[in-house]
């Protein structure tokens, strides 16, 4: 090694930082015997500490590790086990939920259980008073024409409850209906409700 | 230990260190105690990530030169040509010549170096580091750190030298 390569090679040489790095050794031993090199890289390291010292001189704002430790983020370590575990919980619930869901509908859409009753009330023509609130003896006409045409005929029981009135499985109840619309008769048959609406399959009327 | 005292013995030990690699970076006071604060922030997020409790300082300084390179938007490469100044082109600064400028002129003019060579040099002087581990820092291959904080550092002093001139012309 020449005094040139060693120079190039302790031009990084920092002093003590470095003195277990081999690839300093043997510069640091050339430049022992090379009174020259030895004084160039004395000046280099006092150069280097008045570097450092200086730019070590720029001190943080005072109040900077309280502000970083104040507002440290809580941070939301991923448990991936966990997270697994919730997942699978929110999965059973949700199925739960839905086939609970599923079941009410199917319970809400389903026809309740079918009983004999006997209704007292006026017959309605269904289109005109559930559309228009058009009943009694002045909508008579309109409600006979409508109940002959096929239009939905109901009876308004004496409690207010409203019933579509409707015969056996393809038969039509209109035409013995037709003339007792807007009038007060007594209607036996079955009832049932379909998602909320009442019915009733007439067997029999009777004229009040 | 706590997760609350491990976090603020962290920062107690590094903020100052932290704090001046962003000053030598940015030359702001402002930029530099942003850039300390989102360091730790990330550190507080991701540090439990970490495998090697040995390596939180090499981690940190890692952390902080990425968050500053993010700021530099239209950053320019300069190409890693083999140096072409050897030691024999090292201008001769004594250190009084050091002595005379303030730290704020001396950040200054690092800011004058590109910013590939500038962190490699600032890590050189300020701390402690192997070369080793300023190349894991900059994600960096060895030789190419050494190389940088080379050039660097010609170019600084060359800076150094000019600045005296004048004065010692003048004498």
């Amino acid at each position: 090694m020449n005094t040139k390569q060693a120079k190039d090679i302790l031009l990084l040489y920092r002093e003590s930082v470095d003195d277990g790095d081999p690839q300093f050794r043997q510069a640091l031993a050339h430049a022992q015997g090379d009174p020259e090199l030895a004084q160039w890289l004395r000046e280099q390291t006092s150069c280097y500490n008045a570097i450092r010292s200086k730019l070590r001189e720029a001190e943080p704002p005072t109040d900077l590790s309280e502000r970083i430790i104040r507002h440290r983020p809580i941070p939301f370590r991923r448990d991936w086990m966990q997270i697994l575990k919730i997942a699978a919980a929110v999965i059973i619930s949700a199925s739960i939920t839905a086939a609970s869901l599923q079941l009410w509908q199917r319970e809400r859409h389903s026809v309740a259980e079918e009983r004999e009753i006997t209704v007292k009330g006026e017959v309605l023509d269904m289109t005109c008073y559930i559309a228009y609130n058009l009943s009694g003896p002045e909508h008579a006409k309109c409600a006979r024409d409508c109940i002959r045409n096929g239009l939905p005929v109901g009876i308004k029981s004496e409690d207010g409850t409203v019933y579509l009135l409707s015969g056996k499985l393809g038969h039509s109840v209109n035409a013995e209906l037709a003339d007792y619309a807007a009038r007060i008769v007594t209607i036996k048959g079955k009832e049932s409700i379909r998602d909320g609406f009442a019915q009733l399959q007439v067997e029999e009327i009777r004229k009040f | 230990m706590s997760a609350d005292l491990e976090f603020e013995k962290l920062v107690k030990l590094y903020y100052r260190d932290l704090y001046r690699f962003g000053f030598s970076l940015t030359e702001s006071e402002a930029d530099a105690a942003d850039l300390t604060q989102e360091t730790f922030y990330i550190w507080a997020n991701k540090g439990h990530q970490l495998k090697n409790p040995g390596t939180v300082k090499g981690w940190l300084f890692t952390t902080l030169h990425r968050e500053f390179l993010k700021t530099c938007r239209h950053r320019k490469h300069v190409a890693d040509d083999p140096i072409e100044e050897g030691a024999a082109s090292l201008p001769a600064v004594a250190s009084d010549c050091v002595n005379r400028i303030d730290s704020q002129t001396l950040v200054h003019f690092l800011r004058e170096i590109d910013e590939d060579f500038r962190a490699p040099l600032v890590l050189y002087y300020l701390e402690d580091l192997s070369y080793k581990e300023i190349a894991g820092v900059l994600s960096v291959p060895l030789g190419t750190v050494q190389s940088r904080i080379a050039r660097a550092k010609v170019q600084l002093l060359r800076r150094l030298t000019e600045t005296d001139r004048p004065r010692t012309q003048g004498k």
